[in-house]
C-alpha cells in the first residue's frame, strides 16, 4: 500500500489540474482542451507528467498494477508518456482489490451491477476519498450538461442514494441535484419506476416555469416512455435530458437513436438537449455527448445532426487500441478504448476497455460490437454468463 | 419377427411393438443405437468412402486442424460401446412415436451421440443438422440410409432443413408414448426460443451450453495431471461443454503456479503433435483481453496454440475463451464451493486427479455434471446425452 501523505499529494495535483484546466469551447474538436486557462491560478502538470506521476504511484502500491508492469516488461521511472502506462482491463476490479490504500480506509467502495455470475463478480471501485471524484463529475458535469445555467429543477430516473449506497451512478446523480440546488425528486424506489410521481413532478415544473434537468438511465427511460400512457410529461423550454448506460442484460432493448428521439418528444425538449453520458465504475470521470453543450455555444443546428460525439474532459484521454495487441492505433482507426483517468489517483490511472470507439481528434465515437461469427461449438461463451454493467 | 399380432410387418422387416414393456421394443432400440456406433465406426475409418469424404470437408466446416480433426474422429467418435452402457443409454431414454433433433450448437463429432439417443427414443428420427458445421450429422445419417440392419429395426433417419412440428402427422400418442419429442442442442437462447415454438406438440429435452472443470486434488502427481488435462483441452480446441477451462489447484499458490507452468509444457507438447485450428478475430481479441486480465491478477503464460492463466489468490473465477486457454486457480475444498457456485448450472463435467476433498466441493458444487479422471473428460461412455444436467 502507498502512504496517505502520497495520495493527498497526488489528489491535490489533480484537483489542481481539474480547476485550472481550460475548459474546450466546443464549437471545434476537443484537442487541445488541456491547454490550460489563461491566467489560472496555479501551474498545474502537463496531463503526461501527471498521469506518470500517478503510475510511479501505483506501480509501487497497488498488487495488480505492480504486476502489469512486470509482465509488459514496463519499468514506472522509464516512463516517458501517459500512453507507456500499462492499461489494467475492467475485469480486474471483478477479480482483485485495485487499490492503493487497505481496506479501512476506503471512503466508499463503489460496485457495479450484478451479473448472474453473483454478487462476488460485481467489480469494485474503492476510492479513499470522494473529494476529486466530486470535483472531476460536478466539473465536466456543469461544462456538458448545465453550462448555461446555476440551479435548475432535477428528476432523478434511478434510485435514491440511499437505496444503491455503492452506485457511482448515484453518487453523481446525487451530487448533481445538491449542486443544482432546486427540488429536486427521484422517480425509482423499491425497484420500481414511479411514473406518476415523475409526471407530477413535471407538472410543477410547468407550473413553475423552470427549466428541469431528467437524470436516469437508459432502460429507465424506456420504462417510462412505455408507461406514460396519456400522462404530460413535457417541461417547460431550458429543460434538457441525460441518460447512461446500456441495455445488457435487461429485457428489451431500444435503438439509441429511437430512444433519443421518443425522450425528445415525450419531455418536450429539442433532440440536442437529450445527451447521452459514457461512465462507468472503474473510472472516476465521464464523458458526455456534446450536443447540448455545443447548441448552447451557438453551433448551428446541422451540424449538431448526424454523428453522435463523446468529449472527455481535459483530465481524461481516450485512445482506440488494437484489440488483440492493445497497442493505440492512429487518430481515426477503430479499436477498443483506452483511458487514462488522472482522478484515479488511489487505483488504476490507465483502464482498458472492451467498448469499440473510433476517437478522432479528441472526440469519442462509441460504437456497437461487431456482431462476429456466432461461436462454435457448446462450450459456454462469457457473453452468456453477464448482464449488467454499472 | 412379429411381435404384435396388429401390426404387420412389411416384407422382410421387424414389427416392433411399440409398448415399452415389449422386450422386442427394447431390442429394436438397442440395435438401431448399435447401428449409430457402426456409422460412427466408418467414419473414423480412413479407408472408408465416408472416413474419407469426412477427412476432406471437416477440416472446412470445423475450424480444427486436420490434426484436430483425425483426433475428433479417431478418439471421439464411438466405434464400441459395452452392454452396461447401451443399458445406461436405454434407461435414460424415453420414447415417442417420432423425435427431431436440431443441431445448433456443438462439436462436429456430437451429431452422433445425439443421433443414438433419438434412435433409441424412436425408429423415426428427423435431423436438422448444424448449418456452420454439418458434415457428421450429414454422413451418418447417409450412413443409417444406406443400412439395412437399421432398416429392419424400423430405424429411419431423415435430413430436414427446418424443423416442422405440425408436418407429416406422426400419429397419435399410444398410451405413456408421446407423439413427438424434440431434442435441441445449442445455446440456452436456442433452446429456450424452441421451447418456446414447441409448446405443448412435443415433449423437449435441452442441451445448452456448458463448461468442464479440472480438480487436482492434494495427491496429484502435477506433470500427470497436467498432461492428462492438456489431453482434455486439445479436443476441439476447447469447443465443446466438456471441455475444461477451469482448473483448480489444491494447495499452495507455488503449488497451482508449479501446476500451471506443468500445463503450459503440457499444452505446448500437445499442440506441437495437433495443431491449433485458426482463431477469428473475435477469439484473439479474447484471448488478448484475458492475457491482460491474468497478468494484473496473477501470471499468464502464452504458446504458440495455447495459454494458461494463474490466479494464486482467486476471489472469483474468470472465464478464459474457448481457445485452448485454461484458467488455473490456487483452491480449498472451502475456497471452491464459494469459487464455483455461480457456475454450478453450466457446469457439464468435472475431471479430477488425486481426489480429496477438492473434489468433493466441485462434486457437490455440480451434482448432475459428468464425473471421469483426468484425461477421460471428453471421452464419456456412451451411456445416455452428453449433457447430464435438464435431459
Amino acid at each position: 500500500v502507498g502512504s496517505i501523505e502520497q495520495s493527498e499529494a497526488l489528489h491535490s495535483r489533480v484537483r489542481a489540474f481539474i480547476s485550472g484546466a481550460r475548459l474546450p469551447l466546443l464549437t471545434e474538436g476537443a484537442r487541445g482542451a488541456t491547454e490550460r486557462a489563461e491566467g489560472a491560478p496555479s501551474a498545474p502538470d502537463p496531463f503526461d507528467a501527471l498521469a506518470i506521476a500517478v503510475a510511479r504511484y501505483q506501480a509501487a502500491a497497488c498488487a495488480p498494477v505492480a504486476r502489469l508492469f512486470g509482465a509488459r516488461g514496463v519499468r514506472a521511472g522509464e516512463l516517458q508518456r501517459a500512453d507507456q502506462i500499462p492499461a489494467v482491463p475492467c475485469d480486474v476490479f471483478r477479480f482483485a482489490r485495485v487499490a492503493t490504500h487497505p481496506p479501512d480506509a476506503d471512503a466508499v467502495v463503489f460496485r457495479t451491477s450484478g451479473t448472474t455470475l453473483g454478487a462476488g463478480s460485481r467489480g469494485e471501485h474503492a476510492l479513499r476519498t470522494t473529494a476529486t471524484y466530486e470535483l472531476a463529475a460536478l466539473s465536466w458535469g456543469a461544462r456538458m450538461l448545465w453550462p448555461d445555467r446555476d440551479t435548475m429543477r432535477v428528476l432523478v430516473l434511478s434510485p435514491p442514494l440511499s437505496e444503491a449506497p455503492d452506485s457511482s451512478l448515484g453518487f453523481m446523480l446525487d451530487r448533481f441535484a445538491a449542486r443544482l440546488g432546486g427540488p429536486a425528486s427521484w422517480h425509482v424506489r423499491g425497484g420500481a419506476l414511479d411514473v406518476v410521481g415523475f409526471a407530477r413532478a413535471c407538472g410543477e415544473a410547468r407550473d413553475a416555469g423552470e427549466p428541469a434537468i431528467v437524470l436516469g438511465t437508459s432502460f429507465a427511460f424506456v420504462h417510462l416512455l412505455e408507461a406514460q400512457g396519456t400522462s404530460d410529461l413535457t417541461l417547460p423550454a431550458g429543460s434538457r435530458a441525460m441518460q447512461t448506460g446500456g441495455f445488457k442484460g435487461r429485457s428489451r432493448e431500444v435503438p439509441a437513436e429511437e430512444l433519443r428521439r421518443s425522450i425528445a418528444r415525450s419531455l418536450g425538449v429539442p433532440l440536442p438537449c437529450v445527451v447521452s453520458e459514457y461512465g462507468m465504475t472503474e473510472l472516476s470521470s465521464q464523458l458526455y455527448e456534446d450536443t447540448l453543450a455545443r447548441a448552447l455555444a451557438g453551433a448551428p443546428e446541422a451540424e449538431l445532426a448526424g454523428t453522435r460525439r463523446y468529449v472527455a474532459p481535459p483530465w481524461v484521454r481516450v485512445t482506440a487500441v488494437d484489440q488483440e495487441t492493445l497497442s493505440p492505433l492512429p487518430d481515426g482507426e477503430i479499436g477498443l478504448a483506452r483511458i487514462v483517468d488522472l482522478a484515479n489517483v488511489d487505483s488504476a490511472v490507465a483502464i482498458q476497455t472492451a467498448d469499440r470507439v473510433r476517437v478522432t481528434d479528441g472526440c469519442v465515437e462509441l460504437l456497437s460490437r461487431v456482431a462476429g461469427a456466432p461461436p462454435r461449438g457448446c462450450s459456454i461463451a462469457i457473453d452468456q454468463m453477464l448482464g449488467g454493467a454499472r | 419377427v412379429t411381435a404384435d399380432p396388429g401390426i404387420t410387418p412389411a416384407e422382410g422387416m421387424v414389427a416392433i411393438d411399440p409398448r415399452p414393456a415389449s422386450i422386442w421394443d427394447r431390442a429394436a432400440r438397442r440395435a438401431r443405437v448399435e447401428r449409430v456406433v457402426a456409422a460412427g465406426a466408418r467414419l473414423a475409418d480412413p479407408r472408408d468412402p465416408l472416413g474419407e469424404e469426412v477427412r476432406r470437408r471437416l477440416p472446412g466446416t470445423t475450424g480444427l486442424s486436420r490434426e484436430g480433426v483425425e483426433l475428433a474422429l479417431t478418439r471421439h467418435l464411438e466405434t464400441s460401446a459395452t452392454d452396461e452402457d447401451l443399458d445406461a443409454l436405454l434407461s435414460r431414454c424415453a420414447r415417442a412415436r417420432r423425435c427431431h433433433v436440431v443441431l445448433a450448437a456443438n462439436v462436429c463429432t456430437a451429431a452422433q451421440r445425439a443421433l443414438a439417443v433419438a434412435t433409441a427414443t424412436s425408429p423415426c428420427v428427423l435431423l436438422r443438422p448444424s448449418r456452420r458445421d454439418p458434415v457428421v450429422a450429414e454422413l451418418l445419417s447417409r450412413a443409417l440410409q444406406g443400412d439395412a440392419l437399421f432398416a429392419r429395426w424400423g430405424g429411419s433417419v431423415e435430413l430436414i432443413a427446418e424443423l416442422d412440428l405440425a408436418g407429416a402427422e406422426p400419429g397419435q400418442a399410444q398410451g405413456d408414448i408421446p407423439a413427438q419429442e424434440l431434442h435441441i442442442h445449442g445455446t440456452d437462447e436456442t433452446v429456450a426460443a424452441l421451447r418456446t415454438m414447441a409448446g405443448a406438440r412435443a415433449v423437449v429435452r435441452g442441451h445448452g451450453a456448458g463448461l468442464g472443470v479440472a480438480v487436482i486434488g492434494a495427491q496429484a502427481d502435477l506433470p500427470a495431471a497436467a498432461q492428462a488435462l492438456a489431453d482434455d483441452v486439445v479436443p476441439f480446441d476447447q469447443r465443446g461443454c466438456l471441455s475444461p477451462r477451469f482448473a483448480l489447484v489444491e494447495g499452495t499458490a507455488a503449488r497451482a503456479e508449479d501446476f500451471a507452468r506443468a500445463l503450459h509444457g503440457a499444452l505446448g507438447g500437445a499442440g506441437a503433435r495437433v495443431p491449433r485450428g485458426p482463431l477469428d478475430d473475435a477469439v484473439r481479441a479474447g484471448i488478448a483481453m484475458y492475457q491482460a486480465t491474468l497478468e494484473a491478477l496473477g501470471s499468464f503464460f502464452r504458446g504458440d496454440g495455447h495459454g494458461v492463466g494463474l490466479d494464486p489468490t482467486p476471489r472469483s473465477l474468470p472465464l478464459p475463451p474457448a481457445a485452448r486457454v485454461v484458467h488455473v486457480a490456487a483452491s480449498s475444498a472451502e475456497a471452491a464451493r464459494s469459487l464455483l457456485a455461480p457456475w454450478g448450472a453450466v457446469i457439464t463435467a468435472i475431471g479430477t486427479a488425486g481426489g480429496g476433498p477438492l473434489a468433493q466441493a466441485a462434486w457437490s458444487a455440480a451434482p448432475r455434471a459428468r464425473r471421469s479422471t483426468l484425461g477421460d473428460m471428453q471421452r464419456p461412455p456412451l451411456d445416455g446425452p452428453v449433457d447430464l444436467r435438464a435431459f
